[in-house]
């Protein structure tokens, strides 16, 4: 097994070298819901991105154990990989567009006399970007393939979850400044549009969830 | 009829008395002739002598009839509608003398044969100014249609009109225009406010996606008027996908939607060209307002608004929403001229009927020269396919 240090050292540097990838495919998910909440602190923002990371996160070790147990045999069939990634697309797909084109939910949750389900409406996008960071942690991106190789490489369980931790940790210096964008003030038709823009992201995320999922059946 | 606007409650009409509609119409009648034959003598071929009087006649009576009865919209539609039927009759075979085929081979896209239209220039320049490259396959300055040649009329339009650009330039609008008109009465009255935001969320994804894609994503896969033009040839999965996303696309939001709405659905709902000139209405002087005073908040405005640019909330302030295209149906309609054209910064009531002149100028104009080509190729088209059974020339 290589040496964790070297490991974690190897994890950061992939991580951002690869990073920008993960603004481009976090960025447009993130995006939208940050502008789209009505009244949110700097806080709120802040812990949208924490979720976000902490789903990206499980995504990323989940691979990484993944990783582990196949080593690279299941990972390396491009079939298989078209088709976690094409069914990961389509859950940030369907979340995005329920997300996006359902009406605002109005009121309060804690509401006496409201059903379970209106609970459940009012408080599910405070744990979207937690789900959607799940899903698109399991992106297998040019980087992420690299480092799924590598954290095969390493020989354990322990050097594969240092790996991924690594390299989440470098990817993510690139979505921190986002909460700054959710603090700006944001009229009624930026909410609104940015909400919108959700859904319209989501359309677009079902195209590439298809197109893998195709893809994986032609492979 | 009085060229000033009494402050009483009677209905005021930008109508002008037959005198001074001769003296405004003039050098309209002047310029149209001066743009239609460039210099050039008048053509011999009858296919193409006829088409040329037609659109001189037609859009000189059109214009007189808009300075005479005050009426805008009514007479702006007529052309608007035309333009937009002979470019479709004149684009395709068009596409078939220049490159012997309809639909794009993979040669074309490579070698920029594919002509560039207006849709595409928001995810064309953003894109541009961030990563220097221009993403649409088609020539820089030559041949048909060039990207150079098309952003210099954009931008002339857009300095002139604003969102006007919408009404009076666009050759695709005029399709969904015309189809708005078809019923008396919408079968569906009621959009969410809401769904008049999806063309900024539809401009800012597809930008986004464009620029981090390099590839012109809306005219690719999202474009409705590519089933009246042209797309991919239909020889992979991918092609046959894109079809049937344009032709959905097509018949829901440019048919569908606007006969059983009597809106233009596509510009109001989707367009995201129509949201980016949006924005451009902030830089334009002329703009529609209303005149709270007159007002008696009878909502005849926001029924006949085909945009959804007028609501409550607008009425209350005065003005119309960024999204107006400046088509002039709510100054038609309105039943106390409370609705009118307006150059910003100066007063309201008194500079009324000369704010819609200096607006009606480069406006019709434009409209007009823009599309005088339009017409007179699609009728062209029409003689040559009477005359000789085919609409291309060998
Ligand atoms: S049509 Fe519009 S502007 Fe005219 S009176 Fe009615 S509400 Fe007012
Ligand atoms: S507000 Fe009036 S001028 Fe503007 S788009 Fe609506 S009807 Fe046309």
């Amino acid at each position: 097994m290589l040496p964790i240090g070297q490991l974690l050292g190897e994890g950061v540097v992939v991580g951002l070298a690869g990073g920008t990838g993960c603004l481009a495919t976090c960025g447009p998910v993130l995006l939208p819901y940050l502008l789209a909440e009505e009244g949110r602190s700097r806080w709120a923002s802040v812990l949208a991105l924490g979720q976000l990371l902490l789903g990206r996160l499980v995504g990323y070790l989940a691979i990484g154990i993944l990783a582990w147990l196949a080593g690279m045999t299941v990972l390396a069939s491009p079939r298989w990989r078209a088709w976690l990634v094409g069914t990961a697309y389509l859950g940030v797909a369907i979340l995005m567009v329920a997300y996006g084109f359902s009406p605002a939910a109005k009121g309060c949750a804690a509401t006496p006399g409201a059903g379970i389900l209106a609970r459940v409406r009012t408080r599910w996008p405070k744990l979207l970007p937690a789900a959607l960071g799940l899903l698109t942690g399991l992106n297998l991106c040019p980087p992420f393939v690299v480092a799924i190789t590598r954290a095969a490489d390493a020989g354990g369980l322990a050097g594969s979850l240092a790996f991924f931790s690594a390299f989440f940790v470098g990817t993510s210096v690139y979505l921190a400044p986002l909460p700054l964008l959710g603090w700006l003030r944001r009229p009624e038709a930026v909410r609104t549009t940015a909400r919108l823009a959700a859904g319209v992201v989501g359309v677009y995320f079902a195209y590439l969830g298809l197109v893998n999922l195709i893809g994986g059946l032609l492979a | 009829m009085s060229s000033t606007p009494t402050t009483t409650s009677r209905p005021w009409s930008p109508g002008l008395s037959w005198p001074k509609t001769a003296l405004a119409a003039l050098p309209m009648l002047l310029l149209t002739a001066l743009m239609l034959l460039g210099g050039r003598p008048l053509p011999h071929d009858p296919l193409r002598l006829v088409p040329l009087l037609a659109v001189f006649v037609l859009s000189n009576v059109l214009f007189v009839l808009m300075l005479r009865t005050g009426k805008t919209d009514r007479f702006r539609a007529i052309l608007f509608v035309t333009v937009a039927v002979c470019f479709v009759l004149s684009f395709i075979p068009n596409l078939l003398e220049v490159r012997g085929n309809i639909g794009l081979t993979g040669d074309d896209l490579v070698q920029g044969k594919t002509p560039f239209c207006h849709m595409v220039i928001p995810m064309t320049v953003i894109p541009a100014a961030l990563t220097r490259t221009i993403i649409f396959p088609g020539s820089m300055l030559t041949g048909f249609a060039a990207i150079g040649s098309m952003l210099v009329l954009w931008l002339a339009a857009t300095l002139a009109l604003g969102r006007g650009f919408c009404s009076w330039g666009c050759f695709f609008g005029g399709l969904e225009d015309g189809l708005s008109r078809v019923r008396n009465r919408p079968l569906v009255k009621a959009i969410g406010k809401r769904w008049t935001y999806l063309p900024y969320a539809v401009l800012g994804t597809v930008v986004v996606i464009s620029a981090l894609t390099l590839t012109p994503t809306y005219c690719e896969w999202l474009c409705p008027f590519k089933s009246v033009t042209e797309f991919n040839a239909l020889t992979n999965t991918r092609a046959v996908a894109q079809a049937v996303i344009f032709f959905s696309l097509f018949a829901g939001l440019v048919v569908v939607g606007p006969v059983v709405t009597r809106k233009r659905t596509q510009c109001g709902l989707f367009c995201p060209m129509g949201a980016f000139q949006g924005f451009t209405n902030k830089l334009n002087a002329f703009e529609v307002r209303v005149d709270r005073e007159r007002c008696s908040d009878c909502g005849q405005c926001e029924k006949v608004c085909p945009t959804f640019s007028l609501d409550r909330e607008s009425l209350a302030k005065g003005g119309t929403r960024v999204s107006c295209v400046k088509c002039g149906k709510c100054v038609d309609a309105c039943p106390k001229g409370a609705a009118a054209f307006h150059i910003k910064g100066t007063a309201l009531r008194p500079q009324a009927r000369s704010a819609r002149l200096l607006f009606l100028y480069p406006a019709f104009l434009f409209l007009t020269v823009f599309g005088s080509g339009m017409i007179q190729d699609g009728l062209y088209r029409v003689l040559l396919l009477v005359t000789t059974g085919s609409m291309i020339a060998h």
